[in-house]
């Protein structure tokens, strides 16, 4: 039982190394910064619900003079793989998934010790109330008690 | 004050004394079914993950017909593991639905509904309807072809009924088509009535199960059989705690490793697309809609179908009424219909893939 346990966990730390976007099918692409810039830019142009086309924007000459320049729309075009958006937050999620596994490893074996430990006191009927063994043959109390 | 002090101090404050006391007596009867017992907790622990996923999603998702699918590529591209939030919270919600239905055949099979938790089995039935709504409403919200298009054949289906149909229908879409208002209401549903009813429901639900106490099978009632049983705090706590730390690391783990993508956003103009296919625990209802031909006889198909689900829905809502005794011929038939249930609907489930 105990090896089984150990195999699941090594087996689920070397998928977490699998970052998501291989399975995904974008084999370690970082977020496009494409793709930031298109939600980015549906994002501010949506507000109005159209698009224009990116040779309609002129670059403002002043911006404190035109305040309706907006950023040049550009409409998402692919869907969106989930995936890291940098090698940092990959770190992070590998580290975390290692940490998952293993807390939850070494909680599980405390756990079942606190199991086996709690049946051991139930099964002593620890917590129950004690009969006394002069309950037949009841002798005076004793000074003090 | 030490932490004992503290954690005290909140007991009596709180007069939290009897719930302490009613927890230490409380017991768990031992048998061959046990393991059923876990299934509702682990409903419980799902819903927790769902809310605190879907508040962290609420923060920045904006119901709009302009902002909605953009918010969701933002949420997954902007923010710090956003897409992992994103499919966490799709993840616990297919997880919560599984467990509520392998929770609810489990208290088919055994029987556990008989006298007197009759009201248990019906609040229960009604929570695991209201999930599927949770699942229903939340599938429109990234606002992709996919999801529109599953919506307006979802929202469609009430059409068939007679008289109430069509106003059913407008009051899901808040008019006649699937439009931005209707996503502005699928989001109010999604994160205010139904949380709402939920809460509301579960409360009677977990009252009802406490009053009762845990069922045991009927062989043993019928018996009058001594069971052996195990203390609920901390025996049985510290077992389910086992259960729900293995079921949180499945959960991240499959969320990390098939996160869901983000089609791009929906066009209500645009026809649709092909292989429109609703959530896994709809899809049995989907082929059969899909099954029945276009008229049958003075009346539709679709209202036939519509109108046998719902007489099913019923039956199986008052199932503790219709069953009588819990040993008796139509009892066997109950159990022998739930299995058939459970076929039909894997079958057809998988056909609609096809």
């Amino acid at each position: 039982m105990r090896k089984l346990g150990f195999g699941f966990l090594l087996v689920t730390v070397s998928l977490a190394m699998v970052p998501p976007a291989t399975i995904a099918g974008q084999a370690g692409t970082p977020p496009s910064v494409k793709d930031k810039a298109q939600v980015e830019a549906a994002l501010s142009s949506g507000q109005t619900g159209e698009a224009p086309a990116p040779q309609d924007v002129k670059p403002a000459a002043s911006t404190a003079a035109k305040p309706a320049a907006k950023k040049p729309p550009a409409i998402r075009t692919e869907p969106i793989v989930p995936a890291y958006q940098n090698i940092k937050e990959r770190a992070a999620v590998q580290v975390f998934f290692v940490w998952l596994w293993l807390s939850i490893g070494v909680l599980l074996y405390f756990l079942r010790w606190w199991v086996q430990e709690a049946d051991r006191v139930f099964k002593a009927k620890f917590y129950e109330p004690v009969e006394s063994p002069r309950k037949d043959n009841p002798l005076p109390p004793l000074l003090g008690e | 004050m030490s932490a004992r002090g503290i954690v005290n101090w909140f007991v009596d404050r709180l007069a939290l004394k009897p719930i302490l006391d009613y927890m230490h007596k409380k017991e768990v009867p031992q048998h061959h079914h046990t393991i059923w017992y876990y299934t509702g907790s682990s409903i419980l622990l799902f819903l927790f993950i769902q809310i605190i996923t879907g508040i962290l999603l609420a923060l920045y998702y904006q119901p709009t017909l302009e902002g909605a699918n953009a918010s969701v590529g933002r949420i997954m591209t902007e923010l710090p593991l956003g897409w992992l939030v994103r499919s966490i919270h799709s993840w616990s919600a297919t997880f919560m639905i599984a467990t509520a239905v392998i929770h609810m055949l489990a208290i088919w099979f055994t029987k556990s509904y008989r006298k007197p938790r009759e009201v248990t089995w019906m609040t229960g039935f009604v929570l695991l309807v209201v999930s599927m709504m949770f699942g229903f409403t939340g599938y429109l919200l990234p606002w992709d072809d996919l999801s529109l298009a599953a919506t307006k054949v979802g929202t469609n289906i009430p059409k068939a009924i007679p008289v109430v149909g069509t106003w059913v229908t407008q009051l899901l879409r808040g008019g006649d088509d699937v439009t931005g208002d209707t996503l502005t209401r699928f989001f109010i549903f999604h994160v205010c009535v139904l949380p709402l009813l939920v809460f509301a429901v579960m409360i009677v639900h977990i009252l009802l199960v406490q009053k009762e106490g845990m069922s045991i099978p009927l062989k043993d009632e019928v018996e009058k059989k001594k069971l052996p049983w195990l203390p609920f705090w901390p025996n049985f706590i510290l077992r389910e705690t086992m259960i729900w730390l293995v079921l949180l690391g499945i959960l991240l783990t499959i969320s990390v490793l098939f996160a869901p993508s983000l089609d791009l956003s929906a066009d209500l103009m645009a026809p649709a697309p092909e292989g429109v296919k609703p959530e896994w625990y709809f899809l049995f209802l989907f082929q059969t809609l899909k099954i029945f031909p276009a008229n049958m006889g003075p009346v539709t198909g679709e209202f036939v179908a519509v109108a046998l689900i719902l007489v099913v829905v019923v039956a199986i809502f008052f199932m503790p009424f219709l069953e009588g005794n819990p040993r008796g011929k139509r009892s066997k038939l109950v159990t022998y219909g739930g299995i058939l249930g459970v076929i039909y609907a894997i079958v057809m489930s998988i056909w609609s893939l096809l």
